[in-house]
């Protein structure tokens, strides 16, 4: 479900999807409306921050990555062109794509081993996630997660939720890089078949 | 590594799309998958279809967001300018857009996340949404990093991105505040600063570079005390200045030998005063 073109608000939220009002609001913060982008926070802050949280880990760090990409979102929402893919893929792309960013640069900066210290120490995916209100999503996520094969899982993973390159996923696992490449793809389109392709 | 390794590294590239939609890429790997991207419908088509599966992993991670993060986040809003929209009607502006841009639109995992073609020429002058005097300082300090990041290259990406950083943690400062004065040339001088914090980010505009490989240099101007070094300010480039006094009344710009001086050598080119942002006590 898709929404082109600025609607007015008052229908928002009735009988349609948190992804489809997101793209309507995400076109109306484009041309200045700062009431839509409150709405578009509310709908967007939890996905964005969490998953942020999720990669980055310490807390302080990750509210600064959040912060930086939800005011990107402001910034730059006239990019979103809702004719190439959903709002929500665009916002939490961008988010992926920064708290990895500033987890690599830790990592380079020479956090890694405090890093890895701690995260010896943490629960694995899917005890994190008990952390927070449990959703249905999450819930599909983690049963999905559960059928791949290990190897299809930890390449996923260890490149999603931890922010590795596929290099050192295949030096972590032990793996030929062909061999993580192609893990990462079938547990991908496995995962979908299993989610069922909604999003 | 293993015969099957070797065969599949120098392979094609159409197996890169699952480490990209995952971010699982290197900088300069991201650099030329894309572009293979933008000339491959087959593979724009998988990685969006991947992107997609990797939207749902992101979703399922969501967790409530810290309360303080809401008011920082929409305060800053108020305080950012916008980059302008291509038009009112979106489909009409993408059938005017160049053909060159045309072809190389990529798909949804890919823009947003580079500026888009030819962005960064008008990046100077962006159109300002209206907003309240107070924060135009913030605008313009906010506009002229994001016009540096837009100009970025890999080498300095880590710099702008530690200096970016240090930007956030001033904005979001229980008590920063923004002050900025223009001459009538246009020309203006922008500070956002937090007194709890000792910090300030400073923005020159409209400046340019003094000729004769001469430099701007900031300083701190304290009551009975010797004006102090900030630094050197390059062109539009937000300064952070640390470790500020807080009984400091103002900020001075001078021209000054390249390198910089120890000690102001003339009258400054603008001066602004810090006692709006929480200073001079």
């Amino acid at each position: 479900m898709r929404m082109r073109g600025a609607r007015g608000r008052a229908g928002c939220g009735h009988g349609q999807g948190a992804g489809g009002h997101a793209d309507e609001l995400l076109v109306l913060v484009a041309g200045g409306d700062q009431r839509a982008f409150e709405e578009l926070y509310g709908l967007v802050s939890g996905p964005v921050y969490g998953l942020v949280r999720r990669v980055v880990r310490d807390p302080a760090q990750s509210e600064e990555v959040a912060q930086e990409v939800l005011l990107e979102l402001w910034r730059s929402a006239a990019r979103f062109d809702p004719g190439r893919g959903s709002a929500l893929s665009w916002i939490l792309t961008l988010a992926h794509r920064r708290a990895v960013d500033r987890v690599r640069s830790a990592r380079a900066a020479g956090e890694r081993e405090q890093r890895e210290a701690l995260r010896a120490g943490e629960p694995a995916f899917d005890q994190v996630a008990e952390e927070v209100e449990a959703g249905l999503e999450r819930e599909w996520v983690r049963r999905c997660l559960n059928r791949l094969t290990a190897l299809q899982r930890q390449s996923v993973t260890l490149a999603y939720y931890d922010g590795y390159t596929y290099r050192e996923v295949a030096e972590r696992l032990s793996l030929p890089l062909g061999t993580v490449k192609t893990r990462m793809r079938d547990g991908l389109t496995r995962l979908r078949q299993c989610l069922g392709g909604a999003a | 590594m293993s015969i099957l390794g070797k065969l599949l590294r120098g392979e094609d590239p159409h197996s890169l799309a699952a480490p990209y939609a995952l971010d699982a890429l290197e900088p300069a790997e991201r650099r030329r998958f894309e572009k293979h991207l933008a000339g491959c419908d087959r593979c724009a088509a998988e990685v969006r279809d991947l992107a997609e599966d990797a939207v749902r992993l992101a979703y399922s991670a969501a967790a409530p967001a810290p309360a303080a993060l809401r008011d920082r986040v929409l305060a800053a809003v108020r305080a950012t300018p916008q980059e302008p929209a291509r038009s009112g009607n979106r489909a009409a502006a993408q059938e005017q857009a160049p053909a060159r841009e045309r072809a190389r639109r990529l798909p949804p995992h890919v823009w947003g996340t580079q500026p888009p073609p030819g962005r960064a020429r008008t990046r100077g002058r962006p159109l300002f949404a209206p907003f309240a005097t107070a924060t135009a300082a913030a605008a313009l300090v906010v506009a002229s990093l994001f016009a540096v990041q837009a100009h970025r290259t890999e080498d300095r990406l880590t710099a702008e991105q530690a200096r970016a950083r240090e930007i956030a943690h001033v904005l979001a400062a229980p008590d920063a505040r923004a002050a900025s004065s223009e001459d009538g040339r246009g020309r203006s001088i922008g500070v956002i600063a937090s007194a709890s914090e000792r910090v300030a980010v400073v923005t020159l505009s409209g400046y340019g570079t003094p000729p004769g490989g001469r430099v701007h240099q900031l300083w701190l101007m304290r009551p009975r005390v010797q004006p102090r070094s900030l630094g050197l300010l390059a062109g539009d480039t937000p300064l952070v200045a640390k470790g500020l006094d807080t009984s400091s009344t103002s900020l001075a710009v001078t021209v000054e030998p390249d390198g910089g001086s120890a000690t102001p050598s003339g009258q400054p080119i603008v001066q602004l005063t810090l006692k709006s942002v929480g200073f001079g006590e």
